[in-house]
C-alpha cells in the first residue's frame, strides 16, 4: 500500500515539465560529484594500507597501490590482544546502546508532552549539563566512588544519555506524531505506558534507527573512557589497542635522538605509516556493516501515512 | 478503527483537570526518572569542579580546597595580548563551519531523498557517511598528501583548473587555512549529519506529494512547500544548539594542521590553554578559559533558543 | 614477501607462546599469592611503569624478575604506554597512586601534588647505598634529584655513554663527487654547492628538478638550521626550547639576538633561490623522513640535519651521506665556532623512579630502588638481560660485557633495545668505569663514529658558562606558570616570524627592532629573569 504510493510519487518526477526535468538533472549531477569527492580519499586510504609509505608521501601512490605489502594489516592481526578488544567493544557497544534506548526514549516522549508542566524545569536543566560540566578530575572521582573504576560497567553507564539525542528524539515526538493520535487513545483507555510501546515506537523507527547508529557509533570510537577508567589489559577496547599499536610503530616520529636520547635506527619507516591507515580500515569495517542494515528504516515512506491507511 | 482520523475531530481538551494532575502524570515522571537520576548524578554530581576556574588548585588541601581567587585566571586570559587573537580566530572559524556547514547536509539530504533506484540511493549515502570515521590523524594526514604544493594530486587538479594561484601552499598559507579547515569538514561530517535530515524526510506523509501534484506543483516547489517545512522542526533545533557551538572548535585538528605558515589564524582558544595550561599543569587556567568559553557558546544558544522560540515557537527548551 | 610471511608466522608464534607463558606466570604467582608470601616474606608493592610503546610486557623480563626476587619484593605492574599525561592527573588528584612509579613523574607534579610523594633523602642516607655510592662518584646527580625545597622526590638517571650531540648535519657525498664538489666549509660555499644541486643532476635520474638540495624541521625542533648559529659563535646545548641557551653565564633567547637576523637573511637567501624544499614549513615528520628516503638508490635530498644517517635517509642510501664538520659563515670569518653541546641532554635525566607517601612498605621500596643503581644491574636495565632469556648482554668473563646484537632479526638494534628492555626510560647509573669495559653495539658505535666530527667543538663550550643546563633547573609553580603563559605568547610572535621571513623577500632589517620590542614585551624579559636566577642557583649549587 504504502510502497505503491512511494513509486507513484516517483513516477511523477520522472515525468512532467522543464523543471521537474532540471530538478533531476541537478541531482544527478550532484550525487555524482558527492560520490566522486567522498570516495576519492576514501579509495585512496585503502590503497595506502598497503602500499608503500615512503611512496604514498611522496605523492607517487595515486591511482594504484605501489609495491604492495601487507605489512601494517600484519602488525595489526598479529597482537593478540585485538581480538580481546573486538569482543569487549562489541559487548559495550550492545549492551550501552541498549541502555541509551531505555534511558532516552521514554523520556524523550515524556518530554514531548505539553501537558508535561515538569518539562519546563527538565529541559533547561538537562540542556545546561551540554554545555557546563564538572570537568575530568571530579567525574573521575565521582567514578572511583561509585566503585565503577576498572570495570566494564563504566564504559557502558557512562555516557548512558545524551542530551543532544534526547532533543533529537523528542523533537521528532512533537514534530510527527500528533498529539490528537495521544487524545484517541486515552479515549480507548490506553495509558502512557501502552501507547508508548504499542503506538509511538512502531511509528519512531526512523528516529530510533538515527539515535541508535548516533550512540553506537558513539561507544565504538569510545576510547577516551577507556583512557580514564580502565587499566586491565583484559577490559581494553577495541580503540584502545589499535592506539597501542598505532604509537608502538610511530615510535620515532618525535625524531631518533630527540627526547631521552633515543637513538634508534631506521625501524620499519617505510611501512610505519601504512599503521595509520591499516587501523581506520580495521576499527570502521563492521560499523560500516550495520549501516545497512539501519538505513532501510529511515528511508522508507512508512510512518503515519501507515497507520492512516 | 482508524486513530489519527478519529483524533482529528476531537479537539484537544486543555482543561480536563484529573489529566493535569499526578495522578496521570506519574507514568510520566516513571519514565524520565532514569534520565534525570543520570543527570543528577554523572553530570551534576562533578559540578562542583567548576570552582576550579576561581580557586588555585591546592592538592594538600583537596581537590577545591584551594584559595580563593576570584577572577585572577579569568584576568590572566583577558588582559594576555593572546585573548583579542584567539578569540577572533575561535570565531572565524566555528563562525564558518556553520555558515557553510550547516546547511550542507540538508541539501544531500534532499538530494538523497530525490534519487531514484534504492541502489544507487544507498551507495551515495553509505559512501558520503563513512569519513566520519576517519580519524583526526589520518584526515590530517591525507591533507598533507592530497594538498602537498610539489606532489599533491588535488593541490595539482587545483591548479590546472585555475581556481588557485599557482605558487600558493595550501597548508601554509594563511588565507588557505579556514577554507580548508571548513571544507575538510564538511568532507568528513557532511554525510553523517545528513542522517537525521534524511531520517526526518522519511517522515513526510506521502499523501502531501500526491496532493502537491495534483495542485500541479513541480519537482522544485514539492522540495519547498513539502518537504522543507516536514523536516523544519529538525533544522531548527540543530541550528540552535550548533549556534551553541559558536566558540567551539576541536583542539586536534587545529593543533594538526597548524605550523608557523599560518599560526595567525590558526591559534585558536583550545591551542592556547593547551600552550599555557596543560603543559605546565596548570589546571585553574584552563579551567577558566574553558569555562569563559562554555559561557559565551550559551549565550549564543539561548539568544538563539529565544529567537526561535518567539519566530516559529520552536524550542529546546 | 614469502621470507617475510614466514617470520612474521614464527614471530606470531612466539609472541603467542610468550603471552600465555606470560598468562600462566601471573596466574601462578596469584593463585598462590598467600602460600609464597608467608614462605619467602617477599613483600608485595605496586608500581606503574610510563614505557615507550614498543616495550614489551615487562613481566617477560628476566633480569626484572631476577631483581626483583634479589630484593626480595613482588612487584603487580600496572604498565602505560600512551597518553599518561591525560591520565595522570586524574589519578594523582584522586590521591591513590601506586606505592612506585617508574618514568612517571615531573618536576612540576610534586609542586602540584604536594604531600603525595615521599622524601626519598632519608631512606637513600639509611640504606641506599648504590644512590649514595651514585652521588658522591657524580655529586651533580644529587643537585639535580633535590628539589627547591631540599627534598628528593625522584631518583636521577645516569648514562655518560650517550654521544653529547643530538644532531648532526649530513651532505650527499655521491652527488658532490658527480658534480666534482668538495664538502663546503663556509656558508658561501654551502650556497653554491646548493645551487649546483639544484641546477644540476647529481642523483643523475635524468631529471633535473627532482633534487631538494636542502631541507630540515620547523625551527623549534631538534634537526634544524638554528644550528648554523654555532658558525656565529653562538653557543646551543641541551636541545633546550623556545631559544635559550647561555653565554658567559647569561641566559638569553637566540630569538633576540642579531646572530639569529644574520641566519634568516641567509635562509631567507637560500629559500628565495629556490634552494630549500618548498615544504619545509609545513610538512609532517613522516614526509620529512620520506622524502630524504629518495626512490631505491636515488637520493632526493642534498643537505638536511638528522640523528644519524641510516634514520635519516634509511639503509639503502646512508652511505651517500657524510656528517658534515661546522661551517664557517665567510672564509675570512673569525668567530668562535660551536655545535651545539647536548651532553646533559643525552645523558642526564630525572624523576626516574618516585615513591608514595602512602606506600606502606617503604624499606622495602627502597630496597628495590637502589637495586637498580648497581651499575651492572643499570647496564641491563638499558640493553637488556644479561642471560640466557633475555640476550641483550653477553658477560665476557674477565670483567668485560658485550651488547649483543639483536635476537630477533628483524629487528633494528635500536627497536630491539626498546622492546626488549626497559631501555632510556629505565632508572640508571651507569658507572663511568664501565664505559670501558661495555662493548657497546653496532648501531651507538654508528652514531658515536658519526658523531666524532664534532669532538672537539663540543669540547669547547665551557660548561660553567656556556652550556645551558636545563635539566637541572627548578622552578616555584608560580614561576612555571608566569613562563608558561609568557612562552605562549613569545612563541606566537617567534613561530610565525623566522617562517615568515625565510618564505617571503620582506626586508628583515627594516622589522628587526620592531620585532625584538614586541617580544621582550611579551614577557621575554620575565623569563630571561626566572631562568638566571635558576641558573645561577645551579651555578652556585655546582661550584
Amino acid at each position: 500500500m504504502t510502497r505503491n504510493k512511494v513509486e507513484t510519487s516517483h513516477a511523477i518526477v520522472s515525468s512532467g515539465s522543464l523543471a521537474d526535468r532540471l530538478y533531476t538533472a541537478v541531482v544527478v549531477v550532484v550525487s555524482i560529484v558527492a560520490f566522486i569527492v567522498v570516495a576519492y580519499p576514501l579509495y585512496f586510504i585503502v590503497i595506502a594500507s598497503f602500499s608503500n609509505s615512503t611512496m604514498v608521501n611522496q605523492g607517487q601512490v595515486i591511482l594504484w597501490p605501489k609495491d604492495i605489502n601487507f605489512y601494517g594489516y600484519e602488525q595489526i592481526f598479529k597482537d593478540t590482544r585485538i581480538w580481546q578488544g573486538y569482543l569487549n567493544t562489541v559487548i559495550y557497544t550492545v549492551l550501552g546502546t541498549l541502555l541509551n534506548l531505555i534511558v532516552t526514549l521514554p523520556c524523550a516522549y515524556a518530554l514531548a508532552h505539553k501537558k508535561f508542566k515538569a518539562r519546563r524545569i527538565i529541559m533547561p536543566l538537562f540542556v545546561f549539563t551540554m554545555y557546563f560540566g564538572g570537568g575530568m578530575i571530579p567525574t573521575y572521582l565521582l567514578i572511583r566512588d561509585l566503585h565503577l573504576l576498572n570495570t566494564p560497567w563504566i564504559m557502558i553507564v557512562n555516557g548512558a544519555l545524551s542530551v543532544f539525542n534526547l532533543i533529537i528524539t523528542r523533537t521528532f515526538f512533537e514534530s510527527s506524531i500528533p498529539e490528537e493520535l495521544y487524545e484517541a487513545a486515552v479515549l480507548d483507555g490506553c495509558s502512557h505506558f501502552r501507547y508508548f510501546i504499542s503506538v509511538v515506537i512502531p511509528l519512531s523507527k526512523a528516529v530510533i534507527s538515527v539515535i541508535s547508529l548516533y550512540y553506537m557509533v558513539g561507544h565504538w570510537n569510545d576510547f577516551f573512557s577507556a583512557l580514564l577508567y580502565i587499566n586491565s589489559d583484559e577490559l581494553q577496547p577495541l580503540q584502545i589497542i589499535l592506539r597501542n599499536i598505532l604509537l608502538s610503530n610511530q615510535a620515532f616520529a618525535g625524531g631518533a635522538g630527540s627526547g631521552a636520547g633515543a637513538g634508534a635506527g631506521s625501524y620499519a619507516q617505510q611501512f610505519a605509516d601504512q599503521i595509520k591507515y591499516a587501523v581506520i580500515i580495521v576499527s570502521t569495517v563492521p560499523v560500516l556493516i550495520i549501516y545497512p542494515f539501519l538505513q532501510k528504516y529511515f528511508e522508507k515512506g512508512v510512518m503515519i501515512g501507515a497507520v492512516k491507511g | 478503527m482508524k486513530p489519527a482520523l478519529l483524533a482529528r475531530k476531537i479537539q484537544p481538551a486543555p482543561g480536563k483537570g484529573f489529566l493535569n494532575g499526578w495522578a496521570a502524570n506519574y507514568q510520566l515522571w516513571l519514565m524520565v526518572l532514569p534520565a534525570v537520576i543520570y543527570i543528577a548524578v554523572f553530570c551534576y554530581g562533578p559540578m562542583y569542579g567548576i570552582q576550579l576556574a576561581f580557586r588555585d588548585f591546592d592538592f594538600s588541601k583537596g581537590l577545591t580546597g584551594g584559595d580563593w581567587v576570584g577572577l585572577k585566571y579569568f584576568d590572566q586570559y583577558f588582559n594576555s595580548p593572546m585573548f583579542w587573537p584567539t578569540l577572533r580566530n575561535t570565531f572565524v572559524i566555528a563562525f564558518f563551519s556553520i555558515v557553510l556547514g550547516f546547511p550542507m547536509p540538508i541539501l544531500l539530504a534532499l538530494v538523497v531523498n530525490s534519487i531514484r533506484g534504492h541502489r544507487r540511493k544507498r551507495l551515495l549515502q553509505t559512501t558520503v557517511y563513512m569519513p566520519y570515521f576517519i580519524s583526526t590523524v589520518v584526515l590530517v594526514a591525507l591533507l598533507q598528501i592530497l594538498l602537498s604544493p610539489t606532489t599533491g594530486l588535488i593541490n595539482d587538479l587545483l591548479k590546472t583548473l585555475d581556481l588557485i594561484p599557482a605558487d600558493i601552499n595550501l597548508l601554509g598559507s594563511p588565507g588557505a587555512f579556514v577554507p580548508v579547515y571548513v571544507i575538510s569538514a564538511i568532507w568528513q561530517s557532511c554525510g553523517w549529519n545528513s542522517i537525521i535530515f534524511i531520517a526526518a524526510l522519511s517522515s513526510v506523509d506521502t499523501q502531501q506529494y500526491d496532493a502537491a501534484r495534483i495542485d500541479g506543483a513541480n519537482r522544485w516547489k514539492i522540495v519547498w512547500h513539502v518537504e522543507i517545512p516536514a523536516i523544519l522542526p529538525t533544522i531548527i533545533i540543530l541550528l540552535i544548539m550548533n549556534m551553541g557551538g559558536v566558540l567551539s572548535v576541536g583542539f586536534e585538528k587545529t593543533f594538526l594542521m597548524q605550523n608557523s605558515l599560518n599560526k595567525s589564524v590558526s591559534e585558536v582558544i583550545s591551542t592556547y590553554v593547551f600552550n599555557v595550561g596543560v603543559k605546565s599543569n596548570q589546571f585553574s587556567f584552563g579551567s577558566a578559559v574553558g569555562l569563559f568559553n562554555t559561557l559565551v557558546n550559551f549565550l549564543f544558544l539561548i539568544l538563539a533558543n529565544t529567537f526561535a522560540k518567539k519566530k516559529s515557537n520552536i524550542s529546546l527548551m | 614477501m614469502r621470507v617475510r610471511g614466514i617470520l612474521t608466522a614464527l614471530l606470531t608464534g612466539c609472541i603467542v607462546i610468550a603471552s600465555l607463558a606470560g598468562c600462566s606466570n601471573t596466574n601462578r604467582s596469584e593463585t598462590s599469592d598467600p602460600g609464597t608470601n608467608t614462605a619467602t616474606k617477599k613483600t608485595k608493592l605496586t608500581a606503574i611503569f610510563v614505557k615507550h610503546s614498543l616495550t614489551k610486557d615487562v613481566n617477560e623480563m628476566k633480569w626484572l624478575t631476577d631483581l626483583e626476587e634479589k630484593a626480595n619484593v613482588e612487584i603487580e605492574w600496572q604498565q602505560i604506554s600512551a597518553d599518561w599525561d591525560q591520565k595522570k592527573s586524574a589519578l594523582f588528584a584522586s590521591g591513590e597512586i601506586p606505592d612506585l612509579l617508574f618514568n612517571a613523574t615531573k618536576n612540576s607534579d610534586f609542586v602540584q601534588f604536594n604531600g603525595l610523594f615521599e622524601d626519598l633523602s632519608p631512606l637513600i642516607d639509611k640504606s641506599g647505598t648504590n644512590i649514595q655510592k651514585m652521588f658522591s662518584e657524580h655529586p651533580e646527580l644529587k643537585a639535580l634529584a633535590t628539589q627547591l625545597d631540599g627534598k628528593i622526590y625522584g631518583t636521577p638517571k645516569y648514562k655518560g655513554i650517550w654521544p653529547s650531540s643530538t644532531a648532526s648535519m649530513f651532505i650527499n657525498k655521491t652527488w658532490l663527487d658527480n658534480l666534482g664538489l668538495q664538502v663546503p666549509t663556509t656558508w658561501d660555499e654551502l650556497e653554491n654547492v646548493l645551487i649546483a644541486f639544484r641546477d644540476g643532476d647529481p642523483n643523475k635520474n635524468g631529471d633535473n628538478t627532482d633534487e631538494v638540495p636542502m631541507d630540515f624541521n620547523p625551527m623549534g625542533w631538534d634537526f634544524t638550521p638554528k644550528l648554523l648559529l654555532g658558525s656565529l659563535g653562538l653557543p646551543l646545548s641541551n636541545g633546550v626550547t623556545d631559544g635559550y641557551f647561555t653565554e658567559d653565564a647569561q641566559v638569553k633567547d637566540f630569538y633576540v639576538d642579531d646572530r639569529f637576523k644574520t641566519l634568516m637573511q641567509f635562509l631567507q637567501k637560500l629559500y628565495s633561490e629556490n634552494l630549500i624544499n618548498k615544504e619545509v614549513v609545513t610538512q609532517d615528520y613522516s614526509k620529512y623522513q620520506s622524502l630524504a628516503r629518495g626512490s631505491g638508490t636515488t637520493a632526493k635530498v642534498g643537505f638536511t640535519w638528522g640523528w644519524e644517517t641510516s634514520d635519516r635517509v634509511g639503509n639503502e642510501l646512508k652511505d651517500q651521506y657524510v656528517t658534515m664538520p661546522q661551517l664557517k659563515q665567510h672564509a675570512d670569518s673569525t668567530e668562535e665556532l660551536y655545535w651545539s653541546n647536548d651532553n646533559y641532554y643525552q645523558n642526564y635525566g630525572d624523576n626516574a623512579i618516585s615513591l608514595s607517601a602512602k606506600s606502606k612498605n617503604k624499606d622495602a621500596a627502597m630496597r628495590f630502588i637502589d637495586a637498580f643503581y648497581e651499575p651492572t644491574v643499570s647496564m641491563q636495565v638499558l640493553f637488556g638481560g644479561m642471560n640466557d632469556t633475555d640476550k641483550g648482554i653477553k658477560d665476557n668473563g674477565d670483567g668485560t660485557y658485550q651488547v649483543l646484537p639483536p635476537a630477533d632479526s628483524s629487528l633494528d638494534p635500536g627497536s630491539w633495545k626498546w622492546t626488549s628492555t626497559f631501555a632510556d626510560n629505565g632508572p640508571m647509573y651507569i658507572a663511568d668505569d664501565l664505559k670501558s669495559k661495555l662493548t657497546l653495539g653496532t648501531d651507538m658505535q654508528s652514531v658515536l663514529k658519526e658523531k666524532s666530527v664534532y669532538d672537539d667543538l663540543l669540547k669547547k663550550a665551557d660548561p660553567q658558562t656556556n652550556v645551558y643546563p636545563q635539566v637541572f633547573m627548578k622552578y616555584s609553580m608560580e614561576d612555571t606558570n608566569a613562563m608558561a603563559m609568557n612562552q605562549a605568547n613569545i612563541n606566537n610572535i617567534t613561530d610565525q616570524k623566522w617562517a615568515q621571513w625565510m618564505t617571503t623577500n620582506v626586508d628583515i632589517d627594516s622589522e628587526w627592532n620592531e620585532y625584538v620590542t614586541s617580544i621582550e614585551t611579551s614577557g621575554l624579559a620575565q623569563n630571561l629573569e626566572i631562568r638566571q636566577k635558576a641558573y645561577q642557583e645551579y651555578l652556585s649549587t655546582v661550584k
